[in-house]
């Protein structure tokens, strides 16, 4: 009894699928070769250099949202979050500082960490326990961290002790056998992520309760425990890139991380992501933070757009991108 | 016009066979629809070939034919959802092409979807008008609407109002609606794509009656169905699709539904359900006291021991679903206590039981069962990964060896192994939801509605699996809708109604008509005297019931 | 915020209270000042709160029949929602304020006056300048200019220099517009002018692509001390030595701490005080403790800061 409907995806079924999960990469690698011809300079070992450094706090945001996204939630407050974290580990540092030294870096560090997965908990109570749709919760908890950090600071900036600076300063300037250490924290990060969302249980769980919430239940998936646990991981995530972008300003300010949720939401869909969850790609997540690190850079190298209009041409790019994976399909 | 030829033990010659159909017999009326030579191919796969058949106004043609014998494809080609790679169509002596389903539906030709096709938020009438709304000047006209609704819905018999909100209403009546939507402009054609699939009992009865009544209305009829012994009751010829070719074609009296099945299949079968074993004696494995589930199920009390299968009759509706998917946690539910080989249950939720040893098959497979965008391997082990893997790491090879035993010991038919569940037909997605439990050992298994919508092949390969199970000494409890099914698998039936269970049947007792009157009618089935007792004890506490759906 | 507000609901009540009392002469004696600014951003916008509630708390100590309502506002929607609670419940006798934009704010701003309020504005000037009694604000112009000014003569009236600017509104343009126009009769060339929206971190980001992009550059300007700090972070980690001068503007504390030390790329600033506000609340108060009403326009100029000259603008415990 052959049964015709398990026959009928055409025979080229396979290659097609692998084709879509190349999608990001083919237009990360064309976004470059556009770069290249566009202005020599961008492929100077400098330049690459730094736009895969400037990329790392968005990609590693992006690793934890892609955790919430593929579970069918949303995160909205992760930019507001990562402003809120700096400004809090900058004034624990400061004060720490006089009596531990250098040492109050770790401190600092395992704070932000802290501070972060808590932040990331409370979202995920109140988007699980509280039955309430996690973009309005996230919505609410954005406009809270965006005020305590603007209250924390007056309105102005929360520097870091000068005596901090130069200790600190390697985790976003130095290198480890020249690659940026925050290169080597994101692929820490992205490694540690894949594994979780594709060798892990939980990971499993994860992407099967973004793809019907049902169905989990049903299979004795606890909804709830799996939602909330993706609200912690961007926590952390935040948390990490918390960690390497305060050396390199040394403030925080209530500006900080402004509108940088939706580059974290853009980079993980361009990267393959389904936004309704139940499709994770973490790698293409890592490709969709380079591609917009890269054609803001592309911006300013090229002599072609106007500065008024680079807004636009960003958007048009991106949403070029999105026909792509579409049309890939 | 043919011989009796059954009586020989043969199979009756078709009425028509394929190519030779008359287009003007002698006696009946020209076709409403005539397809010659129809079929449709997907680049080198074809999924259909070569079908001639007309349907006559006044007449109720039945398409059988297991899952993926082409009956949907056929559908699509009469109705204008897919067109045809070969073949034409007719109406009357005149060749007709219709490019879309809207084409179809101006040349008085429609198909009533299987799957519910409803906006749940709008009301009755807002579905039906939607996207033809009738106007007054700008605004649309809701009382016009209201008022033309109202009389298609009474045209069929429907219980709802036109200003009923789709969404509240029960699946039968939601059926019923679309049935209206089809209904609205007067037609010549209606195709129903198994229509009764989620229907029971008299809900079912209903259905029939809406069809005979457009069949007295000189309507030509198309009708699909799993149901056999529906379309003996309600067709006027057959006709059989095997693997997307047409066997023949019928008048209905040639055939008993036994005949149908073996056309269906393409060989003789043996008996569709597995030899009784009798009622069990040993010790309870669940027992369950007094429970009672929030909008379903009244102080329900039962047991289920190893080595039978408990069958749970009722109508749709009458909360048997429900209180099981209380028992499982799945529903807010009181009561107890609960007990599960001997020792009580520290909660309930399905992580709980499934330690314990007892799973629950959903009957909505596809939004509660399988994850349908999921590989099959995901699915599989889904449900079992705490209890296949000790630490919090997957072993993909050890899910492919999982997956590759779970296709064979199941049967499950699948062109690759990195298919999506989706993919799979009706019958192999319950094959490999009744593999994905399987994987956490269980003792009981509760299976709702185990062969809901799928064919008869897989049924009777189901029905195989079960009876080994419960041979190798577990416990089943089957939920059905069907009959047949209920009375042919169960050693011990229970059935609810209103919530309640109202019935304990068991050996010689357990036969469609005491489930029926037991699922409908206040009295107590002729039960044994624990039964009567029960209906006693319920009937005592329960006053009146809402009645059965 | 908290403390506007608690101060704002004890102010209703007692404005209550002294209803109730008939012909109260105390409520006749109590002087109020509203203050409607921008709540507090980013830097600036900091400075203007910090310097408002400094001037609010130095006349209220001093004169105990001035009441000094401070209310921020997030956006120019809110501040015209502020206005009309301000001067609903009681009568105003000033309004000192900041408005976030030019042509929304008048119209509110004038029933206001109607009422026999006196105004005073404050650094954006209204469509119609008849609204307003008295006018305080820096010269953005005046900005760019003096720093274009100093910039071309200390590279010796040519080179290279890229500019950073912050968010499409009328300050931008200015300051942009009294630069360019000073360098069109320098030979001194505009490699690049880009938003960065007054943001450290884009100013960081996009100094390290103007470093990518131009292999030669004398001088940086970036039009606000934030942004201005991004830039120096970046021209930091390149390890470029060919640019001698990175410079903001607006008087940032940080910034002004490195030109008393004298720092070789950034030796000057220019002001463009928050404290502005804190002048014309006095400018105001001095009116109802026997001065005559100050009118008219006041234009502050921007000078610039200079090692000798910082410490008159060192406020150390200003957040700007």
């Amino acid at each position: 009894m052959t049964t015709v409907s398990d026959i009928a995806p055409p025979a080229g079924g396979l290659s097609r699928i692998r084709w879509m999960d190349m999608a990001p990469f083919i237009a990360l690698a064309l976004v470059i070769v556009l770069g290249a011809l566009l202005n020599p300079n961008f492929l100077s070992a400098t330049n690459i250099a730094n736009v895969v450094t400037r990329s790392a706090f968005i990609a590693i945001i992006a690793v934890g949202a892609t955790f919430v996204i593929s579970s069918g939630c949303l995160d909205l407050s992760v930019g507001s979050m990562m402003a809120f974290v700096t400004g809090l580990m900058i004034l624990t540092m400061n004060k720490l500082a006089p009596t531990l030294g250098s040492n109050a870096i770790f401190v600092g560090a395992g704070l932000g960490l802290i501070v972060g997965a808590l932040c990331g908990l409370v979202n995920g109570l109140i988007v699980t326990l509280g039955r309430i749709e996690p973009f309005i919760v996230t919505l609410g908890t954005m406009g809270i961290f965006r005020a305590l950090i603007t209250w924390m600071s007056n309105g102005g900036s929360i520097p870091m002790e000068r005596s901090l600076r130069e200790p600190y300063r390697p985790v976003y300037f130095g290198d480890l056998f020249g690659v940026p250490i925050p290169v080597v924290i994101t692929a820490l990060v992205v490694l540690a992520g894949a594994f979780i969302l594709y060798r892990t249980k939980y990971g499993r769980r994860c992407i099967a309760v973004g793809s019907n919430a049902e169905v989990a239940r049903f299979s004795g998936v606890s909804v709830t425990r799996i939602r909330t646990l993706t609200f912690v991981i961007q926590g952390l995530c935040v948390g990490i890139a918390a960690i390497c972008y305060i050396p390199r300003l040394g403030a925080a300010t209530p500006t900080t991380g402004q509108l940088w949720e939706l580059q974290v939401i853009t980079a993980v869909v361009i990267g393959g992501t389904a936004l309704r969850g139940g499709k994770a790609r973490i790698w293409g997540t890592i490709a969709g933070a380079l591609i917009l690190e890269i054609i803001a850079n592309l911006m300013v190298l090229s002599n072609m757009v106007s500065e008024y209009l680079v807004a636009a041409v960003q958007g048009v790019i991106i949403i070029l991108a999105m026909l792509a994976h579409r049309f890939i399909r | 016009m043919t011989l009796r030829a059954d009586l020989q033990g043969l199979t009756p010659a078709p009425l028509s066979a394929a190519r030779a159909a008359a287009p003007a017999e002698p006696g009946a009326p020209p076709p409403a629809l005539r397809a010659e030579g129809i079929g449709k191919s997907y680049g080198a796969i074809t999924v259909l070939s070569d079908v001639t058949l007309d349907i006559r106004p006044g007449e109720v043609h039945a398409i059988i034919g297991e899952n993926g014998a082409g009956k949907s494809t056929l559908m699509k080609l009469l109705s204008g959802h897919v067109l045809p790679t070969e073949g034409r169509l007719l109406q009357g002596v005149r060749e007709v092409a219709f490019p879309d389903a809207a084409a179809a539906e101006r040349a008085g030709v429609v198909l009533v979807h299987q799957e519910i096709l409803l906006a749940a938020d709008l009301t009755v009438a807002e579905n039906l008008f939607l996207g033809r709304e009738l106007t007054r000047g700008v605004s649309v006209d809701d009382r016009a609407m209201n008022r033309r609704t109202a009389e298609v819905l009474a045209s069929i018999g429907a219980k709802c109002g036109p200003r009923d909100r789709v969404g509240s209403l029960p699946l039968a009546q939601r059926q019923l609606v679309q049935i209206a939507r089809a209904l609205l402009e007067p037609r010549r054609v209606v195709i129903f794509d198994e229509p009764t699939a989620v229907l029971a009992g008299d809900e079912v009865t209903a259905l029939l009656d809406v069809v005979r009544g457009l069949r007295a209305r000189g309507v030509a009829v198309l009708y699909i169905s799993h149901r056999l012994d529906e379309v003996e009751a309600l067709a006027d010829r057959i006709t059989v699709l095997r693997d997307g070719r047409m066997i023949g074609t019928w008048e209905t009296a040639q055939l008993s539904q036994r005949d149908m099945a073996e056309k269906m299949v393409g060989r003789a079968l043996g008996h569709l359900y597995p030899a009784k074993r009798g009622a069990a004696s040993a010790a309870p494995l669940l027992e369950i006291e007094e429970i009672s589930v929030d909008h379903g199920a009244v102080l329900a009390s039962l047991v289920v021991r190893p080595g039978e299968v408990l069958g749970i009759g009722g109508m749709i509706g009458s909360g048997r679903t429900e209180l099981f998917e209380g028992l499982l946690g799945l529903r807010p539910a009181q009561g107890g206590p609960i007990r599960f080989d001997g020792r009580a249950l520290p909660r309930r939720s399905v992580s709980a039981w499934q330690a314990a040893g007892l799973v629950y098959l959903t009957e909505d497979r596809k939004d509660r069962g399988l994850l349908l965008e999921e590989p099959l391997a995901a699915n599989l082990t889904l449900q079992a990964l705490d209890h296949l893997n000790p630490g919090p790491v997957l072993a993909p090879r050890r899910e492919a060896e999982w997956l590759a035993k779970a296709i064979e010991e199941y049967d499950i038919r699948v062109r690759s192994p990195l298919l999506r569940a989706g993919q799979l037909s009706g019958g192999n997605q319950q094959k490999l939801l009744l593999a994905k439990v399987m994987l956490t050992d269980p003792r009981v298994i509760i299976i709702d509605e185990p062969t809901r919508g799928i064919d008869i092949g897989n049924k009777s390969q189901i029905y195989g699996f079960i009876d080994r199970l419960v041979r190798a000494g577990k416990a089943v409890v089957v939920i059905s809708s069907e009959l047949p099914e209920l009375v042919g698998l169960s050693d011990r039936v229970l059935v609810m109604r209103a919530g309640r269970l109202v019935a304990e049947l068991s050996g010689d007792e357990i036969t469609e008509k005491s489930v029926i009157y037991a699922a409908t009618s206040g009295a107590a089935a002729r039960g044994g005297a624990a039964a009567q007792a029960r209906e006693n004890h319920t009937a005592a506490q329960a006053g009146t019931g809402q009645g059965a759906v | 915020m908290t403390k506007t507000l608690r101060r704002t609901v004890s102010l209703l009540s007692a404005a209550s209270l002294l209803a109730l009392a008939v012909g109260s002469a105390q409520a006749q004696d109590k002087r109020i000042i509203a203050v409607s600014i921008p709540a507090a951003t980013h830097g600036w916008t900091g400075g203007v709160v910090y310097h408002a509630e400094q001037a609010e708390k130095e006349i209220e100590a001093a004169f105990p029949h001035i009441d000094i309502v401070v209310k921020t506002s997030p956006s120019a929607t809110a501040q015209v929602s502020a206005l009309e609670d301000l001067s609903a419940g009681q009568k105003l006798d000033a309004l000192v304020i900041l408005p976030f934009t030019s042509e929304e704010l008048t119209g509110p701003v004038e029933q206001v006056k109607a009422k026999g309020t006196f105004i005073a504005v404050v650094d954006r000037g209204l469509t119609d300048p008849a609204v307003q009694d008295l006018y305080v604000a820096g010269d953005n112009i005046a900005v760019g200019a003096n720093t274009a000014k100093w910039m071309a003569e200390k590279l010796g009236g040519e080179g290279k220099v890229v500019v950073l600017r912050g968010i499409p509104t009328v300050i931008d343009d200015e300051r942009i517009q009294g630069f360019t126009e000073v360098m069109k009769d320098t030979k001194v060339e505009i490699l690049d002018i880009q938003y960065a929206n007054w943001n450290q971190d884009e100013a960081f980001k996009l100094m390290q692509d103007y470093l990518a992009k131009y292999p030669h550059i004398d001088a940086v300007w970036a039009n606000d001390d934030d942004m201005l700090l991004g830039v120096l972070e970046a021209v930091k980690q390149s390890g470029r030595s060919e640019i001698k001068y990175a410079l903001g503007g607006n008087g940032m504390k940080d910034v002004v701490k490195m030109v008393m030390e004298e720092n070789a790329m950034t030796p000057i600033s220019t002001p463009y005080p928050p404290s502005m506000i804190k002048s014309a609340i006095y400018m105001v108060a001095g009116q109802f403790n026997g001065q005559a009403p100050m009118r008219g326009s006041f234009k502050l100029d921007a000078p610039l800061i200079t090692p000798q000259n910082a410490e008159q603008f060192w406020y150390p415990d200003s957040p700007f």
